[in-house]
């Protein structure tokens, strides 16, 4: 009963806090961003140019495959304008591919750099050999370079070994289930929602302090446990909203929310913990500074290898806001690792209550700092 | 209803203790004022006897609880005023007392009442961020008996106020002692604690030097003082002299010999004299 009138009370005084605003600002412009600079860059109508190198023969068979997915069943004769210069394709569309055949290579390579998409030359020798050859933009990952390489130069007794070995956690190229504007929400929600909450807590109870405030809260006859827990679950709605202002515009009604909902009060939960630690620990922001900066950059971390899935080294995994980032992306994914996802709030869960029981020891201790 | 025994406090938690070896009793009922100059150690005292400082070495008890274990239940009985307010700067003066009450398991005052005790009876819904600092400290005191409290701890509870108010505050100590309140007072006031006190203890530099009443102390360093204003080089100067102290008396004949009085009147020795005799130092 104590803890739901200190809950109450903080909620009132945080909607009155210049944090609760700018968290709420913040997930403001960070929906802004991802709506409007972020292209959607939808994966399933996907751009690839060609060039058929092969045998009358062999190119209708090639043309019939795509005719029979084409929307239209039709191709169409277009013409590109590249730099002044008019080049013509054949132009098919089915569900998920956007494919122009060109008539020779030069062609291709001018049409796959002025369009930043792939390219590929399919080439077919005599003795029925397929030999592919791609026009990147220079900046795909490696693992992508390689896996062209897998599918395409090798027999297919490799290409099924290799397919089999790999890792099944979704790459950042894996287009089949992000676009990039999805994509960069999972590092939003961690960084709005949950570590936000980290740095807020601990901003509001330095301000407390300032204030004398908890040392009136310890002669009362509520538990200093209580006060922490009331700011935890302030901490805790004020996550779950700014998450939703991210989240429903931009996903709509694909995740898992009940599931979103649980991933974000247990990983909430930790980080407010982690600064309520923090808290106990300093006299005010100041001091706390350099310890709270320090953890800025660590958090940090996971989510450069998150955008940058070619650098994942081991130990990253042991970063918390690792789980935090892929387990927002399982959460909102379409057949999302569930498991995964209950696993890891179970674990945020009881690493946010041993962090908590060891705040209230230290905050009892250290209750006239 | 308080008693303290061989109470050791050391901020470093090494030997260099803020408090040191400090025992006293404080019966049902009481006001026990603890007297003292800046940094003696009587902030650090009320700390652990309110549980705000970790016990760390010695024994206390407080209305039966032992402080080494403290329970929060201990907390229904005492209230606690604070030597810097600290209250909701965000809530009005209302609120504050309003969402205070609901911390504890017992019956609590009327916020309205409280307020009007301590002449803020018209400012319940101003913020307690607008109030004055010696506003703040009203309500801070205000607060402090919302639970009614058998045992009080107030820490310098008239420091910044003004005379008037000041007397206020003081009535209602007094007003507070007829329900037999335990008081535990801090204070540089001397006549506050002069006129509320049962009993007052001398802390220099964490030792508790003596304790006793005011009254005793008197009729013990009962000596006379004069008061004597004189005119040297033009200037007026203002002393005040002992009349057994030998050294004292020669002062006071070389000034009746050399210059030229102007007011001379004796008078009983204040606790702050006696303090000043008692402990060879100043109260501030
Ligand atoms: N939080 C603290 N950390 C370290 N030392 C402290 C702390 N609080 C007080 N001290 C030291 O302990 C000693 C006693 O301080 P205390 O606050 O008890 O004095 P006080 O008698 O209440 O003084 P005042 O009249 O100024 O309020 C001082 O030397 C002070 O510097
Ligand atoms: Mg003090």
């Amino acid at each position: 009963m104590k803890l739901w009138y200190s809950f109450t009370k903080e909620l009132k005084l945080a909607s009155k806090s210049f944090y609760f605003y700018i968290e709420i600002v913040m997930a403001i412009i960070i929906l802004a961003v991802v709506l409007f600079a972020i292209p959607e860059n939808f994966s399933n109508s996907r751009t690839e140019y060609l060039y058929l190198d092969m045998p009358e023969a062999a190119k209708t068979v090639f043309i019939n495959t795509l005719l029979d997915e084409d929307t239209d069943g039709q191709a169409e004769s277009v013409d590109v304008k590249v730099k002044k210069e008019i080049l013509s394709a054949t132009f098919y569309e089915s569900d998920d591919k956007k494919i122009y055949i060109v008539d020779d290579e030069d062609t291709l390579i001018k049409l796959t750099e002025a369009k930043k998409q792939l390219g590929a030359v399919i080439e077919m020798n005599e003795t029925g050999d397929i030999h592919y050859k791609y026009y990147l933009q220079g900046y795909e990952t490696q693992r992508l370079q390689n896996l062209y390489m897998v599918i395409h130069n090798n027999d297919m007794l490799t290409l099924e070994t290799a397919i089999n070995a790999q890792d099944v956690r979704p790459l950042s190229d894996d287009y089949e289930v992000f676009n990039d504007r999805e994509h960069t929400i999972p590092a939003m929600l961690t960084f709005n929602g949950s570590l936000m909450g980290m740095f807020i807590i601990a901003a509001f109870i330095f301000l407390d302090k300032e204030q004398g405030i908890i040392k009136a809260y310890a002669v009362t006859a509520s538990a200093v446990w209580q006060y922490l827990m009331s700011k935890t679950l302030v901490l805790t709605i004020t996550s779950i909203i700014t998450t939703l202002i991210i989240t429903i515009p931009v996903m709509g009604l694909r995740p898992n929310y009940p599931l979103m909902l649980l991933f974000l009060i247990t990983t909430g939960f930790f980080a407010s913990t982690v600064g309520l630690l923090v808290s106990g620990y300093f006299r005010s922001m100041t001091k706390a500074f350099n310890v709270l900066y320090l953890l800025i950059i660590f958090t940090m971390l996971p989510a450069i290898a998150y955008f940058i899935p070619s650098w994942e080294p081991v130990w990253i995994k042991f970063i918390p806001s690792y789980h935090i980032i892929h387990g927002f992306k399982e959460v909102i994914v379409k057949n999302g690792d569930t498991a995964y996802v209950l696993l890891a709030s179970l674990g945020f869960l009881m690493a946010g209550a041993l962090m908590f029981i060891w705040s209230n020891h230290r905050h009892k201790k250290n209750l006239t700092a | 209803m308080i008693t303290v025994k061989n109470l050791h406090h050391s901020y470093s938690r090494d030997e260099k203790y803020a408090v040191k070896d400090v025992s006293f009793e404080i019966e049902k009922g009481e006001i026990f004022g603890f007297l003292g100059p800046s940094g003696a150690g009587k902030s650090t005292t009320q700390g652990v006897l309110s549980g705000l400082l970790q016990l760390q070495k010695g024994e206390v008890t407080v209305a039966g609880y032992n402080v080494k274990h403290i329970k929060n239940k201990m907390f229904n009985e005492i209230g606690m005023s604070f030597e810097i307010s600290n209250v909701y700067n965000k809530m009005t003066a209302k609120e504050n007392l309003n969402f205070y009450r609901k911390l504890f398991d017992v019956e609590t005052r009327e916020p309205e009442d409280l307020l009007e005790m301590v002449g803020l009876g018209d400012k319940g819904n101003i913020k307690a961020g607008d109030f004055s600092k010696g506003m703040k400290h009203r309500l801070t005191f205000a607060r402090s008996m919302i639970n009614n409290p058998s045992i009080w701890f107030l820490d310098e509870p008239t420091t910044g106020l003004d005379p008037a108010i000041a007397a206020t505050i003081k009535d209602i100590i007094w007003k507070e002692k007829k329900k037999e309140v335990t008081t535990f007072l801090t204070t540089h006031n001397m006549h506050i604690a002069d006129e509320l006190c049962d009993r007052v203890g001398f802390i220099v530099d964490g030792e508790l030097i003596l304790i006793d009443s005011p009254k005793n102390l008197k009729l013990q360093y009962g000596e006379k003082f004069v008061d004597i204003e004189f005119v040297k080089d033009g200037e007026p100067i203002k002393e005040s002299l002992s009349t057994i102290d030998d050294k004292d008396k020669a002062r006071i004949k070389n000034i009746i010999d050399n210059y030229e009085i102007q007011t001379m009147h004796t008078k009983e020795a204040t606790l702050e004299e006696i303090f000043i005799k008692v402990t060879g130092r100043g109260l501030v």
